[in-house]
């Protein structure tokens, strides 16, 4: 008598399912004394001698410089500056694009009229128009608001496009031999869908938007973090510019987690699918 | 009639696609001609001027077709950009591979490996790469070398992040049937990991080189004396509009050139896999 097999069933075991099992205390500890170790060894460099610490500071330094800087008004104008710009220019990328790409998706005609521009803009690294944006809306804010926006815009639009193309066609049948409306069909069976679509194009997005405020600002700028980074890299104080790259780095951390927790929530009436 | 009709419905996309670009491009040429202006100075009166904008401003179709024209063929100047931006963007999207593929695929195979490095790469994954460049400029100066750094940083993260995920994904039970049959560490990569990682590789290549050109651009706009993303700066410091047209359309067909020779890599190497049965 023939035993079945079933591979399907064997549970994959340590040596067959390469590091992805593990507890998450193994995860925390070995990454967080690897990060503890390469701060020490940044400090011990930084304090030998061995390397003049203008190149490359050290994290005391750092530390010392973010201290500082708190207590200036300059560095909190340079804020309030950078973050209106990603505000603006990614909330209105946000407010044009999901429509927009809803609208794409649902109609076959716009989309062929439309994707000429889409596809092009989409090949062009969007800071590349940066020279012409400062011709048309000079150096203050509004040219970093248009970047951002520019930058913002078009994953979200595709993602969201891609979203609706997505969208099982099962269940359209199903909803129409029902006879539900068009309205019904769309907001009960094909937005629902499009929710990770969107979520991935929002976060992709705001990735782009942040290199957006960056660029748009060493470019050419009067204010906002990448201007303080700028204008600190000039002068090789190396300390306010990893001072500066870091508020960048929490920033993207922050945005990228905020919205995961809006995704989730999004989420939450959907089955688990295990 | 109808076959009007089927010529219309057969070629709607390419027909409403061309139309839509044609009335851009008119629209542009009459902004900078004054085409409309003059249409509407019946209706409108004095403010109608303001539809005739400046050549600095806007330029125009004709106006960047006929400075293309100067710059390739003519004074030959945007070779020599084309040139020196393409070395440094080779340069740099060849170090991104040559790290990041071992690092992706190490992060990949070594679970403990994974988790040292975890915390740097989506610390990094998650900062705007770019924020690095007055760094790199205080460490190299503003010649070749920080074009090629800010490249590979660029393009290093995509290329390892993919290049671990697809060690991950790959397929469990061939892993098992191999190592049952006493296949060690270098054979399972060679025979089962390598070729099941090469979608993901080629994937993540057409990501560092989006992501690559975003570097060549930002490096060079930002103290470089040569190459299309400084030729781009000056001629927009210089208010000469139809040169930065140029130099922007010119990144873009780089772009999608190399993108298709990715492409036709892709339909090449995975010639051999069978068709996935649904």
């Amino acid at each position: 008598m023939a035993v079945p097999i079933n591979f399907d069933q064997d549970a994959p075991d340590e040596r067959t399912r390469p590091a992805e099992t593990g507890s998450a205390y193994e995860r925390f500890v070995i990454g967080g004394s690897t990060l503890l170790a390469v701060l020490l060894l940044w400090e011990a460099f930084g304090r030998s001698g061995l390397i003049d610490p203008l190149f490359i500071s050290s994290p005391t330094r750092v530390a010392q410089a973010g201290f500082g800087l708190l207590q200036d008004s300059d560095f909190w104008n340079d804020l309030r500056v950078s973050g209106l710009e990603f505000l603006f220019g990614y909330g209105l990328a946000v407010a044009i694009a999901i429509p927009l790409g809803l609208a794409i998706g649902l109609s076959r005609r716009l989309q062929y009229m439309l994707s000429p521009f889409v596809d092009t803009l989409n090949a062009v690294p969007r800071v590349t128009l940066l020279p012409l944006i400062v011709i048309w809306a000079g150096i203050g804010i509004w040219s970093k608001v248009v970047v951002v926006f520019l930058g913002a815009v078009i994953p979200i639009l595709i993602n969201t496009q891609s979203g609706v193309k997505a969208s099982e066609a099962r269940f359209i049948r199903v909803a129409r031999s029902f006879s539900a409306s068009r309205l019904k069909i769309f907001s009960s069976i094909v937005l629902p869908g499009t929710v990770p679509f969107v979520f991935t194009g929002l976060k992709y997005g705001a990735g782009r938007a942040l290199l957006g405020v960056v660029v748009g600002e060493l470019y050419a700028s009067t204010a906002g973090i990448g201007h303080m980074i700028a204008a600190a890299g000039n002068t090789f104080q190396t300390d306010l510019v990893f001072f500066g790259v870091l508020i960048f780095m929490v920033t993207g951390l922050i945005v990228v987690a905020l919205l995961d927790r809006l995704e989730r929530r999004f989420e939450r009436w959907r089955p688990d699918v295990h | 009639m109808s076959t009007k009709e089927n010529f219309y419905l057969r070629h709607e996309r390419a027909t409403l696609g061309t139309i839509m670009v044609l009335m851009t491009l008119i629209f542009w040429e009459g902004l900078e001609r004054g085409w409309w202006a003059d249409a509407l100075h019946p209706v409108l009166g004095e403010s109608a001027e303001r539809l005739q904008l400046e050549r600095i401003f806007i330029s125009s179709p004709t106006l960047v077709a006929s400075a293309a024209f100067r710059m390739f063929f003519v004074t030959g100047e945007i070779w020599r950009d084309i040139a020196w931006s393409a070395l440094g963007y080779g340069l740099g999207l060849a170090l991104a591979i040559v790290i990041g593929i071992p690092l992706g695929l190490a992060a990949g195979w070594y679970r403990r490996f994974s988790y040292a490095i975890d915390p740097f790469l989506s610390a990094l994954n998650a900062t705007p790469q770019v924020a690095f460049l007055p760094l790199i400029v205080v460490w190299v100066g503003t010649g070749l070398g920080a074009r090629v750094l800010i490249i590979v940083l660029l393009a290093v993260l995509p290329i390892a992040i993919n290049a671990r995920a697809a060690v991950r994904t790959t397929d469990p039970r061939l892993i098992k049937v191999a190592s049952s049959f006493g296949a060690g560490d270098f054979r399972l990569f060679r025979t089962i990991i390598l070729p099941s990682a090469v979608p993901f590789l080629l994937a993540a290549l057409r990501l560092a080189i989006g992501r690559g050109m975003i570097g060549v651009v930002v490096g060079e706009i930002y103290g470089s004396a040569a190459g299309i993303g400084a030729m781009i700066s000056q001629a927009g410091s210089r208010f000469q509009t139809d040169k930065v047209f140029v130099g922007v359309l010119t990144i873009v067909a780089a772009g999608l050139i190399l993108i298709e020779i990715v492409q036709r890599i892709e339909r090449r190497v995975e010639a051999w896999r069978p068709p996935v049965q649904v």
